[in-house]
C-alpha cells in the first residue's frame, strides 16, 4: 500500500468540501518563505497552516490547506539551477506560454487576464483553503498571511452547487481515476483500467508503456510530485442556454426531427429531470436538453449518453461504461473528448494515457433563468478548476490540443472544437447529433461559452519537497 | 508609354551589388560577420510557426538534419542499414501512431535526415512515436553527434523532444513580415513594434538569420489539396483509421 502521508491532499483522494479560497501569493522574503515552509509541516497547530497530507485519517480535517509552486516560486525560493532545469518545458514557460496549445487565444488570451494573472512572473504560490464555513476561510488565509514572508496578489472563492451540480446545469464530479493500490471508498469500479501511480506521481510507471517522466533531482524534491493546470474559466451560462434555444428552434423545423425525438417522448425527458428539479417545457424544452447532453455526453443529472441516449435514467450506473463498438454518444462530446476511455481512437497508444485528477469548484452566483434581466449584463461565473496530472504535456496539453481543440482523435469531428469548452466561432463551429439510423444532424452556430480568466501552471510538491525546500540555505 | 522610374542612381547602383563578384567576396568575408557582430541574431526554433491551429489544415512538417557521428562512407552505411533494419517497425509505427502521413530518411553528405509529415502537436507526435517504437529512434540517434545524451529515449522523453525540437529546421514564413514576428517574438517583443517591421530591413535580417540557422525549410510545405489528416484520408478511402 502506497503511502499517502508523503503526498499532499485532493491529490489521489478529493476533500469534497463546500467551500475553497486559492490565494495568490509572491515570495516576499526568501528567507522567510523557507521557514514558512518549513513551519507550514512542522506538526504545530498554531501559526503558519499545516499541510494536508493524503492520508488524513478517519475524519477529514476541518479545514484543509496546500500549496502549489509556480516555476518563477521555485526559482525564488531559491532552488538550485540544476534542479530548476530538469522541470518540464511547459511548466518552466509556464501557461500563458502555451495559450496557443490551450486554445487561450481571442478572449481567453493571457493579454486579456485581470490581475494578479495579467503578472504571472509574480505568481509563485498557490495555497488553497478548503473548509466548510466561510469563517474558516477567513482564519485560514489569517495565519498564512500572518508573516512577512508572502505578498497576497488576490484571492479566489468557489463553493459547491447542491449534488455536485456546476454553472452549465450539469451534475458533475461523477468520475475520478482509480489509482492502483490505492483505497477510496468513494469511488467504485467504472470499467475502466486503474490507472498507475505514474499518471498522477513523478517517479513511478505511467500508462504508456516503458515511458517514464524526468524527475526533478535530488529525488526529494521531485519524487512524488505532481503538477497543476489551474484554470479560471468564465462561463456564459446566459449564452448558453440562449443556444440551446436557438438550436432546439432550428430542430423543431428539421425533417429529421421525429427520429431525434418521437412524437410523445419528450413526457420521458421533462419526468426524470423534473425529479432533479429543471424544468422542462415540452417539445422545444426536450430538445434544448437533448441537445445539452449531445454537445456534453450525460444528461444534466449525469446519466452518460452512452448508456442512456434517447432519455435520462436515474437508475443506470453513471460511472460505469465505454465508447467500444457502436455508441450513440457524439463523437465530438466534450466528455467524450476529454477521455475517449476504450473507443476507437486515432492515437491507438493513447487511450486511457492522458487522464487528469480534476478538481473543481463553481465560483459567481447561479443563473438563475427565470430571474435573468437581459438588459443587464450577467456576472462573471464560471469554474476554479484544477487538472493534475505527473506531466502537463503528455495529458493537459496533448488533450487540450489535440483533442479538444483540433478532434484530431476521430476523423468525424476533426477541423470541429469542443462544443462546450472550445473556443468556438459560431461562424465556423459544427457539431453532429447522431440519429437511431447512422445519420446526424449537424448544427451550426455555437459561440464560444468558455473563456479563460487566468491561470498557472504549478508544480504540487511532496512533503519530503516542501521540506526540502523550506531547508534551502543558498 | 513607359511607366517614369524614380530610381536614383544610388539606388541603382545599390540593387546591382549583389551581382558584382567584388562586393559579392567582401560581403561574405566582410560585411555580414560586422553585421553579425554589431547586430546578433539569435537561431530561430523549429517546426511549424506557432498559431491557435484551425481545423482547416491539420498538416505539418518536420525537417530534421542530424550529424552522422562517422563522417565516412562506413558512417553512412551504418545509418543505411539502422533504417533497413528497421522497415517493418518503422511501418508499423506509422500506423499505429496514427497521425503520420509519411516519414522519410535521407542521408545529405554526412548527415541522416528525417522528413515528415504529421497532425497536430510536435510534441505529441514525438511523444506517441517515442511510445510506439522508441527503439527505432534509439537506433538512429545513437549514430549522431550529441545523441547519446537523451537516450534512450524512453527513459528521456521531455528532453529527447527537445532535442529533436532544436534540429528541427526553422520554417521560413511565406510572407516577410512573419518573419520578422518570428524575430521579434524570440526577443520576447511580442507587441511588434510598426519600426522594426521595416521592410527595407530585411534582405540584412535575412541574411543574418541565415547566418544562424544555415539549414532552413523554405514554407511549411506546399499541398496540391487541402490538408485533411491520415485518418479522415484512410477512413475516405475506405482503409480503416
Amino acid at each position: 500500500m502506497f503511502d499517502l502521508s508523503d503526498l499532499q491532499g485532493n491529490i489521489l483522494r478529493g476533500y469534497r468540501k463546500p467551500l475553497v479560497r486559492y490565494l495568490i501569493l509572491e515570495v516576499a522574503d526568501r528567507t522567510a518563505a523557507r521557514r514558512w515552509l518549513a513551519d507550514s509541516i512542522s506538526g504545530r497547530d498554531h501559526g503558519v497552516p499545516q499541510i494536508t497530507t493524503g492520508n488524513w485519517g478517519v475524519a477529514k480535517p476541518d479545514t484543509c490547506f496546500n500549496i502549489g509552486l509556480t516555476y518563477e516560486g521555485l526559482r525564488a525560493l531559491g532552488t538550485p539551477g540544476s534542479s530548476l532545469e530538469m522541470f518540464p518545458n511547459e511548466f518552466i514557460e509556464g501557461m500563458t506560454a502555451r495559450a496557443l496549445k490551450l486554445g487561450d487565444v481571442g478572449p481567453s488570451a493571457p493579454e486579456t487576464w485581470p490581475s494578479p494573472f495579467n503578472e504571472p512572473g509574480r505568481i509563485h504560490i498557490i495555497a488553497t483553503i478548503y473548509a466548510d464555513k466561510a469563517e474558516q476561510l477567513d482564519q485560514v488565509q489569517q495565519r498564512a498571511l500572518d508573516r512577512n514572508a508572502l505578498t497576497l496578489l488576490g484571492t479566489r472563492d468557489g463553493y459547491g452547487f447542491r449534488d455536485d451540480y456546476v454553472h452549465f446545469g450539469y451534475r458533475d464530479n461523477i468520475m475520478q481515476p482509480r489509482f492502483e493500490g490505492i483505497h477510496d471508498s468513494e469511488r467504485y469500479a467504472d470499467g475502466q483500467p486503474m490507472a498507475p501511480l505514474g499518471t498522477v506521481l513523478l517517479g513511478h510507471p505511467t500508462n504508456l508503456e516503458g515511458l517514464t517522466w524526468r524527475v526533478p533531482q535530488p529525488a526529494a524534491l521531485g519524487d512524488n510530485g505532481t503538477f497543476n493546470a489551474f484554470r479560471v474559466l468564465k462561463q456564459d451560462v446566459a449564452g448558453f442556454e440562449n443556444y440551446l434555444d436557438q438550436a432546439a428552434s432550428e430542430l423543431l423545423e428539421h425533417p429529421q426531427v421525429d427520429e431525434l425525438l418521437p412524437p410523445g417522448a419528450e413526457m420521458k425527458i421533462g419526468q426524470v429531470l423534473a425529479v432533479e428539479g429543471l424544468a422542462v417545457e415540452g417539445r422545444h424544452g426536450a430538445l434544448r436538453e437533448i441537445v445539452a447532453a449531445n454537445l456534453c455526453g450525460r444528461w444534466r443529472d449525469g446519466t452518460p449518453l452512452a448508456l442512456s441516449a434517447d432519455a435520462p435514467d436515474p437508475n443506470v450506473n453513471q460511472a460505469d461504461f465505454d465508447y467500444a463498438g457502436e455508441s450513440r454518444c457524439p463523437y465530438g462530446a466534450h466528455i467524450r473528448r476529454c477521455n475517449p476511455r476504450g473507443g476507437q481512437i486515432v492515437q491507438r497508444i493513447a487511450n486511457n494515457s492522458r487522464r487528469l485528477v480534476r478538481r473543481g469548484m463553481p465560483y459567481g452566483p447561479a443563473y438563475d433563468r427565470a430571474q435573468r434581466d437581459p438588459d443587464k449584463p450577467e456576472p462573471e461565473r464560471g469554474l476554479l478548476g484544477n487538472f493534475i496530472g505527473a506531466s502537463l504535456g503528455a495529458q493537459f496539453e496533448a488533450m487540450s490540443c489535440d483533442w479538444l481543440n483540433l478532434g484530431l482523435q476521430d476523423p468525424r469531428i476533426t477541423g470541429s472544437n469542443d462544443p462546450i469548452t472550445g473556443s468556438n466561432d459560431p461562424k465556423t463551429s459544427w457539431f453532429d447529433l447522431p440519429l437511431k439510423s447512422g445519420g446526424t444532424i449537424r448544427l451550426r452556430g455555437m459561440p464560444q461559452f468558455v473563456s479563460t480568466r487566468g491561470g498557472a501552471y504549478t508544480f504540487l510538491p511532496s512533503l519530503s519537497a516542501i521540506r526540502y525546500l523550506g531547508s534551502l540555505t543558498t | 508609354m513607359p511607366i517614369p522610374r524614380d530610381e536614383r542612381a544610388i539606388d541603382r547602383f545599390v540593387d546591382r551589388l549583389p551581382e558584382n563578384p567584388l562586393f559579392k567576396f567582401l560581403a561574405s568575408r566582410i560585411l555580414v560577420p560586422l553585421w553579425a557582430r554589431w547586430t546578433p541574431v539569435k537561431p530561430l526554433p523549429g517546426g511549424p510557426h506557432p498559431s491557435f491551429q484551425r481545423g482547416d489544415n491539420v498538416q505539418c512538417m518536420m525537417n530534421l538534419i542530424m550529424p552522422l557521428k562517422d563522417k565516412s562512407p562506413v558512417g553512412r552505411a551504418l545509418a543505411a542499414l539502422a533504417i533497413a533494419q528497421n522497415k517493418d517497425a518503422i511501418f508499423a509505427g506509422l500506423n499505429n501512431v496514427g497521425t503520420v502521413h509519411f516519414a522519410r530518411f535521407v542521408i545529405v553528405g554526412d548527415n541522416i535526415c528525417m522528413f515528415s509529415v504529421y497532425d497536430g502537436d510536435f510534441t505529441n507526435y514525438i511523444r506517441d512515436f517515442i511510445a510506439t517504437i522508441g527503439s527505432v529512434f534509439n537506433a538512429v540517434v545513437g549514430l549522431v553527434e550529441g545523441g547519446e545524451k537523451v537516450l534512450p529515449c524512453e527513459k528521456n522523453v521531455e528532453a529527447f523532444i527537445q532535442w529533436v525540437h532544436e534540429r528541427d529546421l526553422y520554417q521560413v514564413p511565406d510572407t516577410p513580415t512573419d518573419f520578422l514576428r518570428d524575430q521579434e517574438a524570440l526577443n520576447g517583443d511580442r507587441a511588434v513594434s510598426p519600426v522594426n517591421d521595416d521592410l527595407t530591413l530585411l534582405p540584412r535580417k535575412l541574411v543574418l538569420q541565415l547566418r544562424v540557422n544555415p539549414n532552413v525549410s523554405l514554407g511549411s510545405g506546399y499541398r496540391a489539396y487541402p490538408g485533411f489528416s491520415v485518418a479522415q484520408v484512410r477512413k475516405q478511402l475506405g482503409l480503416g483509421w
